[in-house]
Order: C-alpha cells, then sequence, then structure tokens
C-alpha cells in the first residue's frame, strides 16, 4: 500500500498519470494532477509515478519514506 | 526464456529505468548497472536550472538504498570500453563483464566546436561534474559567453542572469529556436533574452577565442570581424549520440528497443527507435523518450507486452517561460500563434492542416487538452 503525494510545485500538467491510472488521477481546474485517492495498492500507481516527467508523483510508506 | 544476467550500459534515465522496471515486472536475473560517472543516476534535466543555480543539491532519481534494496548491482566509475556481441562480453576499465542480454544505454555527447577546442575556460554541459565547474564560474559581474542558444544555451543564460552574470549568446539561426519553434516563437523569445539583459547574436558564427596573460580568455572572436569581452564560454550545440561501442554513428532499433544484434537493445539518447506512426527511425533527447524506451526494452527482454509510443514531450523553463512542447517539431508547415509575451500557445500544422505539434508558454493547464488532442489527430491520421 502508498500513500501518494504530489508535489504542486513540480507538476506541470502533462497528464501521463491520468494515462497510466485514470481510475487514480485527474487533472484539475488549475492544470495541477490531483490523487482520487490518499492510498492505492493497484499496479497502476507505479507506472504513473514513473510516468511522469517531473517526478513531481512519490509513493511514500507507512513511515512516510520514499517507497518505490 | 529469460536471461540470466543483463548488463545494463550507463546509468541516466534510460537505463537506469531499465533497470527499474526489470525488477518491477519480476525479473529473477542479475542486473547490472554501469555508469561512466561516479554519481548514481541523476535528473540530468536539473543541471542546467536548480543545480546550476545551487538551489538544489539532490537530485537523484531515487533515494539511496533504492538500487541496493532491488539488487540493482552500480557499478559507478565504470567504463566499458569495447563489447564483443558473439562472446557476450563487455571489456571496462573494471575487468570483464559476461551477458546473456545487453542494453546500451550510453547516452550523448555535447557536440564540439573545432575553433573552440581545447582552449583553456571553455566549458561544456552534460554531466553533473561539468555543471558543479560552470557553477563555480557564474559569479556576479563575470562574462559567459554561450555558443548555441538551444536549450542548454537558454536555460543556461537565464540562471546565468539571475546569478548576476554578463551573458553574451551567440545563435547560427536568425532567431534561437528557428528551426523547431519556427521564427515567430523565436522572435518572441529573443526579445525576452534581451530584455532579460542578455547580449543576443543572431547569425553569428563563432571563429575562436582571443586570449591574454596566461590564456585566460579575453573575447569570442566572430566570423564577421567583431569581437564580444568575454571570462569563460560554453559551448552548447548539441549532443550526438555516443554510439561507439556498435561501431557506428547512432544504434536503430525496432520499436521494442531491440538492435540489428541478438539480445542487444538500446534505449535513451543513443538510440534511433522505430516509430510506426511516422514510418522512420526517430531519435530523441527528450526525458519522456528515455523514460519510456528505458521500460519498453525491461518489457521486451521479459518477452512482456510492449510500452505504446509515447507522444513526444520536451519543456524547458527559461526567463520566467515554462515552455512545454508536446509533438514532432519537424515536418510542420504553418504555425498560428496565440497570446501575449507573458503567456502564449504556438499550433503547428502539416501542409494537410493536421495538427503536428503544440507549443505552450506559461500555459500548464492546458498540457492535458494539448497531449489528448495531438494523441487523437494522429490517430485519425
Amino acid at each position: 500500500m502508498f500513500r501518494i503525494a504530489i508535489d504542486r510545485s513540480l507538476c506541470s500538467g502533462f497528464g501521463s498519470c491520468v494515462d497510466a491510472a485514470p481510475q487514480l488521477f485527474r487533472i484539475g481546474d488549475d492544470g495541477i494532477a490531483v490523487a482520487l485517492f490518499e492510498k492505492s495498492d493497484v499496479p497502476a500507481v507505479l507506472e504513473a509515478a514513473r510516468s511522469c516527467p517531473m517526478g513531481a508523483i512519490a509513493l511514500l510508506d507507512e513511515q512516510g519514506q520514499e517507497a518505490a | 526464456m529469460t536471461p540470466d544476467r543483463v548488463l545494463i550500459v550507463g546509468a541516466g534515465l534510460a537505463g537506469s529505468r531499465c533497470a527499474e522496471v526489470l525488477r518491477a515486472e519480476g525479473f529473477e536475473g542479475e542486473v547490472v548497472l554501469a555508469g561512466e560517472e561516479e554519481h548514481p543516476p541523476y535528473e540530468r534535466p536539473a543541471l542546467s536550472k536548480e543545480l546550476l543555480a545551487g538551489r538544489r543539491e539532490d537530485i537523484d532519481l531515487r533515494p539511496a538504498g533504492f538500487w541496493s534494496k532491488r539488487e540493482i548491482e552500480l557499478r559507478l566509475g565504470t567504463r566499458v570500453q569495447r563489447i564483443d556481441v558473439r562472446r557476450r562480453l563487455a571489456f571496462t576499465s573494471a575487468g570483464q563483464i559476461r551477458w546473456d542480454a545487453l542494453v546500451l544505454a550510453t547516452g550523448a555527447r555535447p557536440r564540439r566546436l573545432p575553433t573552440l577546442e581545447g582552449r583553456p575556460s571553455v566549458h561544456a554541459l552534460r554531466s553533473r561534474t561539468d555543471a558543479e565547474i560552470l557553477r563555480e564560474i557564474l559569479r556576479p559581474g563575470r562574462r559567459l559567453a554561450i555558443v548555441g542558444a538551444g536549450f542548454v544555451g537558454a536555460e543556461v543564460a537565464s540562471t546565468a542572469r539571475q546569478l548576476g552574470v554578463e551573458v553574451s549568446l551567440f545563435e547560427a539561426g536568425e532567431t534561437p529556436f528557428s528551426a523547431v519553434l519556427g521564427p515567430e516563437v523565436g522572435g518572441l523569445l529573443a526579445d525576452r533574452y534581451r530584455s532579460a539583459g542578455v547580449d543576443l547574436h543572431v547569425h553569428a558564427r563563432v571563429d575562436g577565442l582571443r586570449t591574454g596573460p596566461q590564456q585566460r580568455p579575453r573575447a569570442v572572436a566572430l566570423a564577421c570581424g567583431n569581437e564580444v569581452p568575454c571570462d569563460a564560454a560554453l559551448v552548447a550545440v548539441g549532443a550526438e549520440p555516443a554510439a561507439e561501442l556498435l561501431g557506428g554513428a547512432t544504434v536503430e532499433t525496432n520499436v521494442c528497443g531491440l538492435t540489428a544484434w541478438p539480445k542487444v537493445y538500446a534505449c535513451g539518447d543513443v538510440a534511433a527507435v522505430w516509430r510506426p506512426s511516422v514510418a522512420r527511425h526517430v531519435r530523441t533527447e527528450h526525458w519522456t523518450s528515455a523514460a519510456v524506451q528505458g521500460a519498453a526494452v525491461a518489457r521486451a527482454i521479459l518477452g512482456h507486452s510492449a510500452t505504446a509510443e509515447a507522444m513526444p514531450y520536451f519543456w524547458s523553463d527559461q526567463f520566467g517561460l515554462r515552455l512545454q512542447h508536446v509533438g514532432y517539431g519537424s515536418g510542420w508547415a504553418r504555425v498560428a500563434l496565440e497570446g501575449t509575451p507573458e503567456s502564449f500557445s504556438a499550433r503547428y500544422y502539416a501542409r494537410d492542416g493536421r495538427l503536428v505539434a503544440v507549443l505552450l508558454a506559461n500555459r500548464q493547464h492546458e498540457a492535458a487538452a494539448v497531449r489528448r488532442e495531438l494523441t487523437e489527430c494522429r490517430r485519425a491520421a
């Protein structure tokens, strides 16, 4: 289980996370990605984090450490 | 059958991403990630921006311990000098490595300029070490001459101006980026550079460097006879693939990253990958391409289904603009510009009226929609 953290200062609104995991992410009205759930364990969350050109999506473990 | 040992040559984004995805998708053999630099995999885009500006020191792609935890064997400071594809052997500065599958992710290196070659205080920017050296000379009042107003040149110019450096910038074309973005957008950017205090020279041919006492640079000499004073110079005239291990100028691959050699793959800046949508091999130096290709090669090695072709994308932060470019920068016939110098979009159309690329300047909220639109246009074509 990962906690999804989006760094709004890094996000460029490219939307590759939405392509990788439409069930978990959308682009908000301000053009910045929003996670629809706080936590997830679906494999697509990894793909979404990896696809981000800005490295704006961190997946954290229970201790708040970067887990993937 | 999956291989026992995968050797990845090059520990940049493409190579390290390949290693990560091999593990993430269940590969249990050995993964050796050999990098020439001493640094663990890092974010190269930060070199001309945050790292150079001194705003950020930690630019590692992954936290410490990430690689060992996944049993990815990082061999840093290891240069692969030669490979024998028949015997599946790599000869390195630290001995031989046998492989079952080889991934060439050797990247690119800065193109050199013969007229400035080997002169003191002439720099290039490609590696973290390059950036650390360049950073030392970016002091208020120093004069930096930047040859080439491409993305590296423009971003360094922007960072250097923020640091109070006097910057002269030399571009061979009629405007910066005129080939990719067209003269209209190039003109907007040129105005912006000049109003930020950059001494921009277009149609400029740099002929050499004039030096003073102790061979210290004094001025850049232009072919037209003019001289522009400087204390140091940066050559930023593009990069060329580091493809010599296979003996060619570039490494062509199929859509999955497989080369003409069995079990030899390539990804990232070194690779010219077959793109079905444009029916040719395309080499790009973009972050997104390196990431997608690294993952695609991992999947090809494992026999997993292929990754979809990604829409080309790059971004650049310069002079208070975030530029985002989506699509193919070549082959457009007409550009439609809309907005103000602070926030604009440029839409690029092919001769048949099809939208092929879009540049956004400070319009991040449009990026996702633009990418969808371009993907639709390509499907319809």
